[in-house]
C-alpha cells in the first residue's frame, strides 16, 4: 500500500478555446516528497495545480490524489489538500486568529480541537505574536506565511503552494523555504512550483521542468543534471589565426556526436569555439586526443559548468529548437 | 506513508447539520467583518431615528385636518394612524428596494475581485452553503432593519386605525421582498466578474421589477381599452395581472389598503379593478374620510370606535400581497440555486447540496488504495 502516490496524473491535458495550456501532462509523486514544478511564466504549471486543487476541469485525462479521482470526487479531495494560488486574496477585515478559525470551520475541524490548532500554526509560520492583528495589517511575507498556515488547518496529507516564494525578498525566501522543510519533516508531501529552478533545486527530492503544457524532463535535479552533461557545451580555445580556427571548426563539424559548433567572440577579444557535444566525459578526452592528433593546436578544452539555472534554459531551450524543426 | 489526517478519523455530523454547520461558518465570518465596530449601530440608529421623524411629522400633518370635530373625533385618531402606517410602510418598502440588493451585490464578485473565491472553493464546503451563508449574512442586517422598525411603526396601534395583523402582513411583505431582492443581488453577483456591473445590473432589475411592472400593466390596459368608450378597465381588457406579482408596491398597497377606514376606498377599489374585480357599491360611501362602515343585506352603517378597523366581508384585500410575498419567495429560491451552479467552477458542477461519493469512509488511507488497486498497479509502470 505504501506505493499509493500521493499525487498522480495521466495524460492531463487542458485546452482554454485556442491554447493549450497543458498538452498532456504525467506525474506521480510519492509519500513525502518535495516535487517541483519548473518553467517560464505560462508553461501550465498554475494550471496542472489548479486542475489538482479541484478548481478546473481537465479537458481530458486523469487525475488522482491519494489515489481518488480528483473529477469524480471533488469533496475528498479538498479534504485532503491545502492549496494556496500564485494570486490570492485575504480577508482583510479579520484578525489572524479568526482567518484560520474561519477556515478550520470550513475544513469541518471539530470546534475543540481549534484554538491549539490555530496556536500551533501560528508558531510554524512565525506569526504567533501577530495572533490578534488585523490580516490587512500584515507585510506581504506574513500574508503569505498566513496563507500558508490556512492550507494546513485540516492536517492535510498534499500541500499544494504555486510560487509560494513570489514576491518576497530574499529572507522571507528563504523563511518560507525553512518552513517548507519543516512541513517536510512533519511528513508533508508538497508540490510547489517556481519559475526558478535554483529556488527548489535545493530542498526538492524531484523535479519536473514543464514548458508549453509538457513535461520536458522530471526526476531529481541530479538525475536531470546528468542527462543534460550528455550533451555538454565545450569552449575549446585554438593558438593560431583565423584559419586555424576554421579548420579546427570544420573538423568539429565531421564529428557524428556534435550538433553544434559556433564561433564566439570571448570577453577579452579572442575568438574561440563553443561546440554541443553528446556523449561522455570519457568520450569528450577521446575528442581532445582526437582533435590534436589531426594537429589542431588546442590551447584549451574545457566543459561549460552548467548551474541549475543553466540547465533550466538549456532544457527549455531545447523544446523550443524541437518544436522549430 | 503520511499518517492519515486525524478528521476523517471522526466521524462525520449528519448530512442537514453538516450543512448548517457550514452556512454558520459563512454567516460567522460576514458577521465579524460586517458588524465590527460601531458603522452598522450608528447606521441602524440613524434609520430608526429617520422613522420616528417620519412618523411624527406625519402626525403633525394630519392631526390638525382629522380632528376638526366635524366627521366625529372618534375616527379621527384612526386616520392618523393609519396615515403613520401608509407612510411607514411606503417608506420602509423604498428604503428596502435599495438596501437589500446593495447588500448583496458584492458578495461573491468582491470575492472573485479580492482573489479570495478560490481559497474558498478549494475548501470541501458546499457551494449551496457558501451561498445561503451569503445571502443570510447579508440579509441579517436587513432584517434587523425592518424587525427594529416594528416598535416604530407600533405606535399606530395606540392611535388604532391599523391592527398588529396589519403589521404582521406589513413585516411579511418587507422580508419577502428583502428576501427576493436580496437574491437578485446575489445572483448577478455571482454572474458576473465585477462588482460594479453586478450592482448597475441589479438596480436596473428593480426598477423593472417596480416602476417598470407598473408602468407596462398600466399603458397595457390604457392600449386594450383605447375604444371602449371609457368604461374603465374593469369591463374592458387588462393586461396579465401576474406582471404585478413581482411588484412590491403593489403588495405594501394591498397590506395598506386593508387599514382603509372606507371598504370601497381609493386603494381598495384600485386593486380590486387590476385583478378585474368590480365592486358594487351599494351606496355612495360616506362623506370624504368617513369613518369605518359595517354592510350586510341592509346595507352599510359606521361603525363605531377606533379599535374597530375596516376588516370588512368583501373588502378586496388579501389578493395581492400573498401573491406577491410568495413570488419574492419562489424567485429567491430559484436565483439561489442558480447562484450556487455559478460559484463552483466549470465542470466540478455536482448536487451543491449533496455530500460527496465516499472513497474512504473513516480510515483514511488504506482503504483508498484497496478501492482503487488499478491505480497502484499502474503507477509502476509509469515510472519515467
Amino acid at each position: 500500500m505504501t506505493s499509493v502516490p500521493i499525487v498522480e496524473t495521466r495524460g492531463l491535458v487542458k485546452r482554454y478555446d485556442d491554447q493549450l495550456a497543458v498538452a498532456g501532462i504525467d506525474l506521480v509523486v510519492g509519500p513525502g516528497e518535495i516535487y517541483g514544478l519548473v518553467g517560464p511564466n505560462g508553461a501550465g504549471k498554475t494550471t496542472t495545480m489548479k486542475i489538482l486543487a479541484t478548481l478546473l476541469a481537465p479537458t481530458s485525462g486523469e487525475a488522482f490524489v491519494t489515489g481518488i479521482p480528483v473529477a469524480a470526487d471533488p469533496i475528498e479531495v479538498r479534504r485532503r489538500i491545502g492549496y494556496m494560488p500564485d494570486f490570492y486574496g485575504v480577508y482583510d477585515d479579520l484578525r489572524v486568529w479568526e482567518y484560520l478559525d474561519f477556515f478550520a470551520r470550513c475544513y469541518e475541524v471539530p470546534a475543540r480541537r481549534r484554538p491549539a490548532m490555530i496556536g500551533e500554526l501560528l508558531e510554524i509560520v512565525g506569526l504567533t505574536d501577530k495572533r490578534d492583528a488585523y490580516v490587512e495589517a500584515l507585510s506581504r511575507g506574513m500574508r503569505q506565511r498566513l496563507c500558508l498556515a490556512h492550507t494546513l488547518v485540516h492536517d492535510p496529507a498534499l500541500l499544494i503552494l504555486d510560487e509560494p516564494a513570489s514576491g518576497l525578498d530574499p529572507r522571507a525566501r528563504v523563511e518560507m523555504r525553512e518552513i517548507l522543510r519543516e512541513l517536510r519533516g512533519m511528513g508533508k508531501t508538497i508540490l510547489v512550483s517556481s519559475h526558478i529552478l535554483p529556488e527548489l533545486g535545493e530542498m526538492c527530492t524531484g523535479v519536473a521542468i514543464i514548458d508549453h503544457g509538457r513535461v520536458l524532463r522530471a526526476g531529481s535535479i541530479q538525475e536531470i543534471e546528468r542527462s543534460l552533461r550528455a550533451s555538454a557545451l565545450l569552449r575549446i580555445d585554438i593558438v593560431g589565426d583565423d584559419a586555424a580556427l576554421t579548420a579546427a571548426a570544420d573538423w568539429l563539424g565531421t564529428d557524428q556526436r556534435i550538433s553544434d559548433v559556433l564561433r564566439v567572440q570571448g570577453s577579452d577579444g579572442a575568438a574561440r569555439l563553443e561546440a554541443a557535444f553528446d556523449g561522455t566525459p570519457a568520450d569528450q578526452a577521446m575528442l581532445l586526443r582526437g582533435m590534436i592528433e589531426a594537429g589542431h593546436t588546442v590551447a584549451s578544452f574545457t566543459q561549460a559548468t552548467s548551474d541549475l539555472e543553466e540547465i533550466f534554459l538549456k532544457v527549455t531551450g531545447q523544446a523550443v529548437e524541437e518544436e522549430a524543426a | 506513508m503520511t499518517a492519515a489526517p486525524a478528521i476523517l478519523g471522526t466521524p462525520r455530523r449528519s448530512a442537514p447539520r453538516e450543512f448548517i454547520a457550514a452556512v454558520a461558518t459563512i454567516m460567522i465570518k460576514e458577521l465579524r467583518s460586517r458588524m465590527r465596530g460601531r458603522r452598522a449601530f450608528i447606521l441602524l440608529t440613524i434609520y430608526l431615528g429617520l422613522l420616528a421623524l417620519i412618523a411624527y411629522g406625519v402626525y403633525l400633518i394630519t392631526a390638525p385636518n382629522v380632528d376638526n370635530g366635524f366627521n366625529g373625533s372618534a375616527n379621527a385618531s384612526a386616520l392618523v394612524g393609519q396615515a403613520i402606517f401608509m407612510t411607514l410602510s411606503i417608506f420602509q418598502l423604498i428604503l428596502i428596494c435599495f438596501i437589500a440588493p446593495a447588500a448583496t451585490a458584492g458578495q461573491i464578485s468582491l470575492e472573485r475581485e479580492k482573489q479570495t473565491l478560490d481559497l474558498l472553493i478549494s475548501t470541501p464546503m458546499r457551494p449551496g452553503a457558501i451561498v445561503i451563508g451569503k445571502l443570510a449574512a447579508a440579509l441579517a442586517y436587513v432584517v434587523l432593519m425592518i424587525v427594529a422598525a416594528v416598535p416604530i411603526t407600533a405606535i399606530v396601534l395606540m392611535y388604532g386605525g391599523a391592527t398588529v395583523g396589519d403589521i404582521v402582513r406589513q413585516q411579511v411583505v418587507l422580508l419577502a421582498v428583502a428576501l427576493g431582492l436580496g437574491a437578485v443581488g446575489l445572483f448577478y453577483s455571482a454572474l458576473l466578474k465585477r462588482t460594479q456591473a453586478a450592482t448597475v445590473l441589479t438596480y436596473i432589475t428593480v426598477l423593472a421589477l417596480t416602476l417598470g411592472t407598473a408602468a407596462i400593466f398600466t399603458f397595457w390596459t390604457i392600449f386594450a381599452n383605447q375604444d371602449n368608450g371609457g368604461f374603465g378597465i374593469v369591463q374592458g381588457e387588462r393586461a396579465p395581472e401576474q406582471l404585478l406579482y413581482v411588484n412590491p408596491g403593489v403588495a405594501m398597497l394591498d397590506v395598506i389598503s386593508n387599514t382603509e377606514s372606507d371598504p370601497f376606498g381609493g386603494l381598495t377599489r384600485l386593486l380590486a379593478e387590476m385583478r378585474g374585480e368590480a365592486i358594487d357599491l351599494p351606496f355612495e360611501p360616506g362623506i370624504d374620510g368617513g369613518g369605518a362602515v359595517e354592510c350586510d343585506a341592509l346595507g352599510c352603517r359606521p361603525v363605531g370606535g377606533v379599535d374597530a378597523p375596516a376588516e370588512v366581508a368583501g373588502a378586496a384585500t388579501g389578493y395581492w400581497w400573498t401573491r406577491v410575498s410568495l413570488t419574492f419567495v419562489g424567485l429567491a429560491i430559484i436565483l439561489t440555486i442558480a447562484s450556487m451552479r455559478l460559484v463552483v467552477p466549470a465542470g466540478m458542477r455536482g448536487n451543491p447540496f449533496r455530500r460527496s461519493r465516499r472513497f474512504a469512509v473513516a480510515g483514511g488511507l488504506p482503504e483508498v488504495g484497496t478501492i482503487d488497486d488499478l491505480t497502484i498497479n499502474d503507477v509502476q509502470g509509469e515510472e519515467r
